[in-house]
């Protein structure tokens, strides 16, 4: 996929496909004082005002506002579920950073 | 002279308060610990949210994640927020921090918010009034300072005054801006060369909302760490405190030790002058 193309879509993967097979992104869910999650995804899956949405490696460089949701991380052999209330998320370069409680 | 036995009753008990001030010494020695490891874990990741922020700026002035609010709401007065303890037992630096604080107060130009119940004691037995008061939180992480920053955003513009932690045994008062801080503590973190705007970003919902979120974001760190660094400072105080007591003490019970050893001695001193005393009246005929 070229780079740049915004890959934004309503969450459509089951759980466990991966769009990407071999393609990894680096995840990070943090808050100040802890971290819940550090380290290589196939995707990731949130909710903002519009609705759900997955990020795939190669997504265009998106910040949003996340809602209360539960975040998905599809790390290709478990998925990991962290329940948030709030956060913003920052993409760039196919790296994820989750900042939580603030 | 008090008997050996009174003397050792009170050896014993100071025993028990040498035994006490350690325990707490060494409790507020952890707790300083603690609190070091929060603020530091708390600092990465602000500097990782300032990174995004001064790619974001496209002006210099902090705007406390109000830019979407009238200037007309806005209250033309300057808020001084005050962190102190929460008990009696943290020396005499609240009264020193309120000092510092009524030494630029004017009741027309400032409003005065109290963090920690000993700060509002203090003011109210000075006779100043303040608009609201929060207890000084508890616990050392997630610290909710959202009511706090509902003022700041109030006001014009904010100053803290709060116990600054520079050693263990040094601690001083300080007065800080709260813009100030936060922007000198971005100045801390590296500056990145990208620029993020619209063109190479999508934002969601919009920029401004992304930008107040991330300035209410590094608010609440800057109040919660200057709150965390009041409560280093208050527990480094403490153990200073104790520390002392615990010299006090231990020099107390040494003390007693030594007067219950001259009384036992003198007890026993006095009991062969009797035994001399009645052996030469034994000796002298005068007993039969």
């Amino acid at each position: 996929m070229p780079e740049g193309l915004i890959q934004k879509t309503k969450s459509t993967i089951e759980p466990g496909a991966t769009a990407y097979d071999g393609k990894r992104m680096h995840v990070k869910i943090y808050a100040p004082f802890k971290t819940y999650y550090d380290g290589d995804a196939q995707s990731i899956s949130a909710v903002n005002e519009t609705g759900a949405f997955d990020i795939l490696p190669h997504h265009h460089n998106f910040m949003t506002l996340l809602s209360a949701c539960d975040i998905i991380v599809r790390t290709g052999k478990n998925d990991e579920k962290i329940p948030i209330n709030r956060g913003i998320m920052h993409v760039k370069k196919d790296k994820v950073i989750v900042f939580l409680d603030v | 002279m008090k008997s050996p036995n009174e003397i050792e009753r009170e050896e014993s008990a100071m025993g028990t308060l040498v035994e006490l001030t350690s325990v707490f010494e060494g409790i507020a020695s952890m707790r300083i610990a603690q609190i070091k490891n929060q603020v530091l874990k708390a600092t990465q990741f602000f500097d990782e949210l300032w990174g995004i922020y001064s790619q974001l700026r496209v002006d210099t002035s902090f705007r406390f994640g109000r830019s979407q609010v009238e200037e007309d709401e806005i209250i033309d007065k300057e808020l001084y927020i005050i962190i102190t303890a929460e008990g009696g037992f943290s020396g005499d630096i609240d009264q020193k921090l309120i000092h510092t604080m009524l030494k630029s107060y004017n009741k027309e130009k400032n409003d005065i918010i109290v963090i920690g119940h000993h700060g509002a004691v203090q003011l109210a037995q000075r006779g100043v009034s303040y608009q609201k008061y929060f207890k000084l939180p508890v616990k050392d992480q997630n610290i909710n300072v959202t009511p706090i920053i509902r003022y700041v955003q109030m006001y014009r513009s904010t100053s803290v005054f709060y116990q600054e932690y520079i050693s263990l045994m040094v601690q001083d008062v300080r007065r800080i801006e709260l813009s100030a801080a936060v922007q000198a503590k971005g100045q801390r973190s590296e500056s990145p060369d990208d620029v993020i705007t619209e063109a190479n970003y999508i934002f969601e919902p919009s920029t401004y909302d992304v930008v107040d979120h991330l300035e209410r974001s590094m608010l609440h760190i800057a109040v919660s760490q200057l709150i965390l660094d009041s409560k280093l400072a208050q527990y480094a105080s403490r153990f200073r405190a104790m520390s002392a007591s615990h010299q006090r003490a231990d020099e107390a019970k040494s003390d007693l030790h030594l007067l219950y050893n001259r009384a036992k001695r003198s007890l026993k001193d006095e009991r062969l002058k009797e035994i001399v005393n009645g052996m030469k009246k034994i000796r002298s005929g005068a007993v039969t």
